[in-house]
């Protein structure tokens, strides 16, 4: 009953920190996917007397992706619905050219404003609209629980960190006779350690493992019922191999970093 | 013959030279010798010998063990020079939960030897100990005595140039201290390794010739 409490004292604060991995991990590929849908579903209104083709658009900027023509014709009809032919003609004649400028990827407001500058220095250009506040206003929301979130979880792992370290100390003590007279024999500090090593690996896959399933049954089960929109449009971006990959090489370099603090810290230091 | 131990003007203290244990003591011992470390309790017979494997720094002076000087010496180097020191406990500090002949064969193990020398040389440590038969009980399950065989199979396993015991026989009846200072002499004599006995009392019936240090006040005289 004490070593299966002893294990859970280190298996716990792991997992602590594992989920608060994964979580960053699963908030980037979110933040990352809302970006990707905003830059797809985005574009600068440009309206200029002369027409402006993709390569003068690249040549101010290599930000723009690409460049579309709004059809003149249609923006015409819905102005002179009312009006005769003869109106649509001159309004025609004199109506500028409209284009949607496309981006190559999700762009700060302080850059879209600098895009805006560059696609204003063309020659012809009569506005450019970058439709900035709206852009912004939900990506803001989003990067500030991004920060909050990334805050939460530094202060969860440098808790962590401590009882992991404190429960080490607990185990080194449990062999301290052993580690003592290994020493005193001439054991190096790798081969002394190397029970607390050992135990420290097994925890560390454990909890790895207990994440993984939580975090696989969430995927599977949880979310795919819920009633939140959010959760169920970004399901597929919960787990994947990769993280399983991350939070075992993360929990393996805890643990190695924290045994190697135990054991330098339990070393006999002689006297003089 | 080499000096194995020297020692000169060698000062040990705890708590940073506050409590000074010896003061300033000067002697050699050489390469085969058997040596008896006696004097009154709290005399510093043990610290004595705790500074030969390193565990307590010399506070001033010079203690060069197998021309290592052991106020300088770096901690790689110091564990490098305990690979080849037997050393031989009152309390036999074996390791409980590892069978005797996994104890036995501590020392081969750190250096790391294959299985197939350590088992070779636990056969043969276990037989010269008399203790074939326990190889694989662990140590909680031997007489005081045993363990303390055990202890001194250990010390030999790796054929060192220099053994250190401390008390080795304090708390073992007659019989058992007879096997253990048999096993020693044996030691000496026979591997011509350097043995240091910090004890009480000199065994009444010695085979081999040794020198006889006592310790008292801080100085060490040798009994000639």
């Amino acid at each position: 009953m004490k070593s299966i409490k002893d294990h859970l004292m280190f298996i716990l604060p792991l997992m602590a920190m594992l989920i608060g991995i994964e979580f960053i991990l699963i908030f980037n590929r979110v933040t990352t996917n809302y970006e990707q849908k905003l830059k797809d579903e985005y574009a600068i209104l440009v309206v200029s007397k002369k027409e402006i083709t993709t390569p003068i658009a690249r040549g101010v900027s290599d930000k723009i992706d690409s460049i579309e023509v709004m059809n003149r014709e249609d923006i015409a009809k819905e102005v002179t619905s009312d009006m005769q032919d003869t109106a649509m003609v001159a309004i025609l004649k004199d109506l500028p050219f409209f284009y949607r400028v496309h981006l190559t990827s999700y762009l700060s407001l302080d850059e879209l404003k600098d895009v805006q500058k560059q696609l204003k220095s063309i020659d012809g250009t009569l506005n450019v609209e970058i439709f900035g506040e709206n852009y912004h206003s939900k990506h803001t929301m989003f990067r500030l629980v991004k920060i909050i979130l990334n805050i939460f979880v530094i202060m969860l792992f440098i808790v962590s960190i401590f009882l992991v370290i404190k429960q080490m100390e607990v185990w080194q003590l449990a062999h301290k006779s052993r580690m003592l007279i290994m020493e005193i024999f001439g054991a190096p500090i790798m081969l002394r350690s190397g029970i607390l090593f050992k135990i420290a690996f097994i925890d560390a896959i454990i909890a790895t493992i207990l994440n993984i399933v939580i975090f696989i049954y969430i995927k599977s089960t949880w979310s795919t019922s819920t009633d939140i929109d959010f959760i169920r449009d970004n399901q597929h971006l919960l787990i994947n191999v990769s993280d399983f990959v991350i939070m075992l090489f993360t929990a393996i370099v805890i643990v190695s970093i924290s045994v190697f603090i135990v054991a330098v810290k339990s070393s006999e230091v002689p006297e003089g | 013959m080499a000096s194995v131990i020297s020692a000169e003007n060698l000062t040990l203290a705890y708590e940073k030279g506050k409590n000074i244990i010896i003061n300033g003591v000067t002697f050699s011992i050489e390469q085969g010798e058997f040596v008896f470390i006696t004097g009154p309790s709290g005399s510093g017979k043990s610290t004595l010998l705790k500074s030969m494997y390193g565990q307590i720094k010399p506070h001033d002076g010079l203690l060069s063990i197998g021309g290592l000087d052991m106020k300088k010496i770096k901690k790689a180097q110091l564990l490098q020079l305990r690979r080849n020191i037997g050393i031989i406990f009152q309390d036999y500090k074996l390791i409980n939960e590892w069978t005797v002949e996994k104890n036995v064969v501590l020392p081969l193990i750190i250096t790391g030897y294959s299985l197939d020398v350590q088992k070779v040389q636990a056969e043969k440590l276990l037989s010269h100990v008399k203790l074939s038969e326990y190889a694989n009980k662990y140590p909680l399950e031997l007489s005081g005595g045993e363990q303390q065989r055990v202890g001194v199979a250990r010390a030999l396993s790796k054929n060192p140039f220099l053994i250190l015991a401390d008390e080795p026989t304090g708390n073992l009846d007659e019989f058992s201290s007879g096997v253990v200072w048999d096993l020693l002499e044996n030691a000496c004599d026979q591997l011509n390794a350097t043995v240091i006995v910090v004890t009480h009392k000199i065994p009444s019936i010695f085979n081999i010739a040794y020198r006889h240090f006592i310790i008292e006040n801080g100085g060490v005289h040798e009994v000639h």
